[in-house]
């Protein structure tokens, strides 16, 4: 909730972010470009926890037709949802 | 701080007003009065969550635990209702644009009566049954099929209903009085039977997309159904937490008033072994539904499996409380409408909505095997 000016996020450290997360939740490397959800991965509840992870991570609001499987479907997906709610303030 | 604290002691306050010494009386009739459920949704008092900046109150999740579990110790049904609209104002927030949710989000703070519809004859916890259709076309949406056992649905003027669209999963704001709708009420339903449960027909019911169509971007029909339950099972295990509360509270009162055997019932063993587990599960319950709010608060991904840990937990507790509270009770308890028997029937109830607890366990055991393989 801070205004000061935030550090540039780079397309590499949201990857990375994203990647430890679901490394975690999964307890596997999942490399960028895997389909998160056509590889039997994960649970029935770690879509939203996906979700909520990038929300908090980045600051954003993940919504409305946003939300939608096609930007979450992998790594690198999520980080080019990440950068085009970031936007307006990169 | 004490802004914050008067926020939430004000609804709380208004809660204990609306309700009154009522419950009782409600519950025997099947319905509340018909400026009961007015009074909530003006006064804000069924989505108090909603952002100020919507014009709602504003409560955090731990702030609307707490007004849950005051309403759930006072009913049941109240607190259905705001189970009920609390999802439908996260479903707007979670699914819709943000021209939907400057549209919705204030009326549904003040004065607006909405219920959920999920179930159907065919799908229950197997969401992918569902056959409602929602066909979108040109600047309209067309959504048909019949919902079940929807909460609340008697005093709604609108029901958000979910159903297949294209290749995911949408739900459509509609407008109760809309053509193609029929609410049929049901008479008697075994607990929360104030609450409003009614079957939901909806026969080719056409309304303008942009204003009442939320999600159906492809979403997965379970992601946009965990995300609104999350909010649900919240509110159901602090309802739970509120039984629990009224269980303990009538079951001390009792066994210490009432002699047998030439002394208070609480002071033979075995009757104080049900007030001890009764405190116990009042306890445990409230702390796992204060650590599923503060995730939730917190913006913690962990918010998820949480919350289905305190509803499952609650609502078990909770049935297997007010049983042992009717046992304690005894035949002062075994009354239609009496507070303790009340308690017995909607617990019951709990340990069936928003995810059985046999879904809840099979959810849970995945986020076992999550975290501990």
């Amino acid at each position: 909730m801070s205004t000061s000016i935030e550090p540039k996020i780079t397309p590499e450290a949201i990857r990375a972010n994203v990647t430890d997360f679901v490394c975690r939740q999964t307890k596997s490397d999942v490399a960028a470009d895997v389909d998160l959800f056509g590889s039997g991965l994960v649970s029935s509840l770690f879509a939203l926890q996906l979700v909520v992870h990038v929300e908090t991570a980045f600051g954003v609001s993940v919504t409305g037709p946003e939300l939608k499987l096609d930007n979450f479907r992998t790594i690198d997906a999520i980080a080019e949802l990440v950068l085009r709610l970031r936007g307006g303030r990169r | 701080m004490t802004a914050v604290a008067d926020r939430c002691a004000e609804a709380v306050a208004l809660v204990t007003e609306v309700i009154g010494e009522r419950a009782d009386e409600w519950d025997r009739a099947g319905r509340l009065p018909a400026a009961v459920p007015v009074a909530l949704a003006e006064h804000g008092l069924l989505c108090p969550d909603v952002p100020a900046e919507f014009g709602g109150r504003g409560l955090t999740s731990a702030e609307l635990g707490e007004l849950t579990a005051h309403a759930g110790s006072l009913c049941s049904s109240v607190r259905s209702l705001m189970t009920s609209q609390g999802m439908v104002a996260w479903a707007v927030r979670r699914l819709g644009d943000a021209g939907q949710q400057a549209a919705w989000l204030p009326r549904l703070a003040s004065g607006a009566r909405a219920a959920i519809a999920f179930s159907e004859p065919g799908a229950g916890s197997d969401l992918a049954a569902m056959t409602t259709t929602i066909a979108a076309g040109g600047d309209q949406v067309e959504i048909s099929g019949t919902k079940v056992w929807v909460t609340a649905a008697e005093y709604a003027d609108h029901i958000l209903a979910f159903g297949r669209c294209g290749a995911g999963g949408a739900a459509v704001l509609v407008p109760a009085d809309a053509p193609g709708v029929t609410i049929t009420r049901i008479d008697d339903p075994l607990g929360c039977r104030a609450a409003g449960h009614a079957t939901v027909r909806l026969d080719a019911v056409r309304l303008p997309a942009a204003a009442h169509l939320l999600g159906g971007a492809g979403m997965p029909m379970e992601w946009l159904v965990t995300s609104v339950l999350t909010h649900g099972r919240l509110s159901v295990g602090w309802g739970c937490v509120g039984i629990l509360r009224a269980c303990v509270a009538a079951a001390v009162r009792h066994a210490g008033a009432r002699q047998q055997f030439g002394r208070p019932l609480a002071d033979h063993q075995l009757v104080a072994r049900h007030l001890a587990e009764l405190h116990l599960a009042e306890q445990a319950a409230t702390r796992m539904c204060e650590y599923a709010s503060a995730c939730r608060d917190d913006g913690s991904p962990e918010q998820v499996a949480a919350a289905v840990a305190a509803k499952h937990f609650a609502a078990t507790r909770a049935a297997a409380g007010a049983a042992a509270a009717v046992q304690v009770l005894a035949s002062a308890a075994a009354l239609d409408g009496h507070v303790v028997a009340r308690a017995y029937r909607d617990a019951k109830l709990m340990e069936i909505i928003e995810g059985s607890s046999e879904i809840s366990q099979l959810l849970l055991a995945q986020d076992a095997q999550e975290r501990w393989k």
